[in-house]
């Protein structure tokens, strides 16, 4: 294989979220003059990192929060990720210059049609929350004098109320099908969501000339979209 | 005895670390070399205490890191201490008090470790290396220049090359936005979205605004070299609170041009992250390709309100961006050398290790070179067997 990566010193690398976010994301790469290697949108591939048409470029695909934690360290410079992860992965490291306007999604408090509704929140001191966002749902409920205790959950939230794990879950609702099939409903909107692009700080304050132009690379895609 | 209960022996609670040679070694060298940069220019050492009362380490700057430090009760006085998790406020409190007599500016340095209760993901470290220098008693921009380039003068000296001096308005974004007259939640998500760097976001905000939060998006826009940044500056109509930090900041940056014109100087007008003590400018300085910072500083009012300025640097990161200077070579000297002739090496910059018993072989002992009775000669393969 001659895969020729750009240099780690001179290069830049940008971390893409697998998953929902990647398929909104290509034609939008594609206008801003990002072609991957060919492999990179086949989420079979076992390569991790991928050279571009820019000699200087190299993609990565993670997780989701994981794109905040490459970017956040700086082992990215560059990164598209959902402002639920910024939210939830607070750091002074990260800037999210633009927001890309997809993925466009709501970070949501949702319980059981059963007993939604049914209590006056003011009366709890305390609530079981089942989240991958344990730091939203602390932060969204102590804001109103509840504690949350959090069940770290990854996946399948939407089981949490019905075996009995937690009372509500905070999670990201895209249609809210997933919700309905449950039989559970949205009952509050903590933060309305959308992707970003986001920089390390460091690399935006020693080389800010390559920075910003990529950054503007993605505003004119965004506004050929437009 | 419980396993649980009994850790290994070298496990050291989270963030705290032993340095080993050759590492030890180094950063003590490092940090004298970087003292010395700061004697050179003038500034004097002081030496506070690693614990003094709570108080003293509150004062001014140090309230930024109240709940950084470690607090312990005093046995003697029945008062709560603090292991210092910042040095500022203790030469603040010394030029207050004890060399408060002495002619202003005041130039003093220091260098030691500072503690802080929680490190973070980024920056696990609970234990630190600083080594600083404040300026204290001095009002003009020239100061703010002087301790920047006093800093990374000391940088250059330890071979640290292709730095980034940047430079932030810390109060800027906060006066622009109290001379716009915004309403409370409007201000706040523009202050969010500037230190997101949000720019949709500040434009969104700051349309139909007023004139004064139109100019928000523009500066922010800004950052980058100095120059540049000046130039929007200067061509936009800010208010006169505004105008005079903007001022200030191009003469800080002139004095610093003047005195270090291949210096690398970046701009960041409404930036503020991370300063919240801070009036005037605020510095930091990145160190070359992905090597972080390497110190912080900036314009900041000492104890009894006198003016000063200073900067932090880090050896720990200074460290990782210095060459490694060659080691120190060793030289065996094998049971009965002569003691002249131990002293001739260690003259010449060998570590001398003494055989003490006929078992002690230099191979063994780390030595590069032994004493065969005429002179040192190299470590070979075969006489390491």
């Amino acid at each position: 294989m001659t895969t020729n990566f750009a240099d780690s010193a001179t290069g830049l690398v940008l971390a893409l979220p697998k998953g929902r976010i990647l398929k909104e994301l290509a034609p939008f790469l594609a206008r801003a003059g990002i072609i991957p290697a060919p492999d990179f949108t086949d989420e079979d591939s076992r390569r991790l990192r991928f050279p571009t048409n820019d000699a200087a470029l190299d993609v990565v695909r993670v997780r989701p929060f994981d794109v905040a934690t490459f970017v956040a360290h700086g082992a990215a410079q560059i990164g598209v990720c959902g402002a639920d992860v910024l939210m939830e992965y607070d750091t002074d490291q990260i800037y999210a210059p633009l927001d890309l306007g997809i993925g466009r999604c709501r970070v949501s408090v949702a319980e059981q049609v059963v007993t939604a509704g049914r209590e006056d929140w003011r009366a709890w001191s305390r609530i079981a929350v089942a989240t991958k966002y344990p730091n939203i749902a602390r932060r969204h409920f102590a804001a109103r004098g509840i504690q949350a205790e959090v069940v770290h959950l990854n996946g399948a939230m939407e089981l949490a109320p019905s075996l009995g794990l937690s009372r509500v879950i905070v999670d990201l609702v895209q249609t809210g099908s997933t919700l309905k099939a449950n039989g559970l409903v949205e009952t509050e909107v903590i933060a309305h969501v959308t992707s970003r692009l986001i920089v390390n700080r460091t690399a935006l304050k020693t080389r800010p000339e390559e920075i910003t132009a990529f950054v503007d690379r993605f505003r004119a895609a965004m506004d050929q979209s437009a | 005895m419980n396993d649980a209960f009994s850790p290994p022996p070298g496990l050291l609670p989270a963030g705290l670390m032993d340095v080993l040679p050759p590492a030890a070694e180094r950063e003590a060298a490092l940090v004298e070399a970087l003292m010395e940069g700061f004697a050179r220019h003038g500034y004097e050492r002081v030496k506070p205490p690693l614990l003094e009362f709570e108080d003293g380490l509150l004062a001014g700057s140090g309230a930024a890191v109240s709940e950084q430090i470690f607090r312990l009760m005093d046995p003697v006085s029945q008062r709560m201490m603090g292991l210092r998790a910042d040095t500022t406020p203790q030469v603040s409190r010394i030029a207050a008090t004890r060399l408060g007599a002495q002619p202003r500016p005041l130039r003093l340095c220091y260098e030691g470790p500072v503690l802080r209760v929680r490190g973070s993901e980024l920056a696990p470290a609970r234990q630190l290396a600083q080594a600083g220098i404040e300026l204290i008693g001095g009002a003009a921009p020239e100061a703010d220049a002087e301790v920047a380039l006093v800093a990374a003068e000391a940088l250059a000296r330890v071979g640290v090359t292709g730095i980034t001096l940047d430079i932030t308005l810390p109060r800027m974004a906060q006066t622009l936005l109290e001379a716009a007259g915004l309403e409370d939640a409007v201000a706040r998500r523009l202050i969010r979205a500037l230190d997101r760097k949000d720019a949709a976001a500040v434009a969104t905000l700051a349309q139909n605004a007023g004139p004064v939060a139109a100019l928000l998006p523009p500066l922010l826009a800004a950052a980058g070299p100095a120059e540049g940044a000046l130039a929007v500056l200067r061509s936009l109509d800010l208010p006169v609170a505004a105008r005079a930090i903007a001022e200030n900041a191009a003469l800080v940056i002139a004095a610093i041009a003047a005195r270090a014109p291949s210096l690398r100087v970046t701009l960041d007008p409404v930036e503020f992250r991370g300063f919240r003590y801070h009036v005037g400018v605020a510095f930091t300085i990145y160190g070359p390709g992905a090597t972080g910072e390497m110190a912080r500083g900036g314009r900041y009012q000492s104890a009894n309100d006198e003016p000063a300025t200073g900067m932090t640097l880090y050896p720990g990161a200074v460290l990782r961006a210095a060459p490694r200077p060659a080691s120190r070579p060793r030289c065996f000297l094998p049971i009965g050398t002569a003691p002249a002739v131990g002293e001739g090496l260690r003259r010449q910059g060998f570590a001398t290790i003494a055989a003490l018993s006929a078992a002690d072989a230099p191979a063994a002992l780390r030595c590069s070179h032994v004493w065969d009775g005429t002179a040192p000669v190299p470590v070979t393969e075969e006489s390491s067997v």
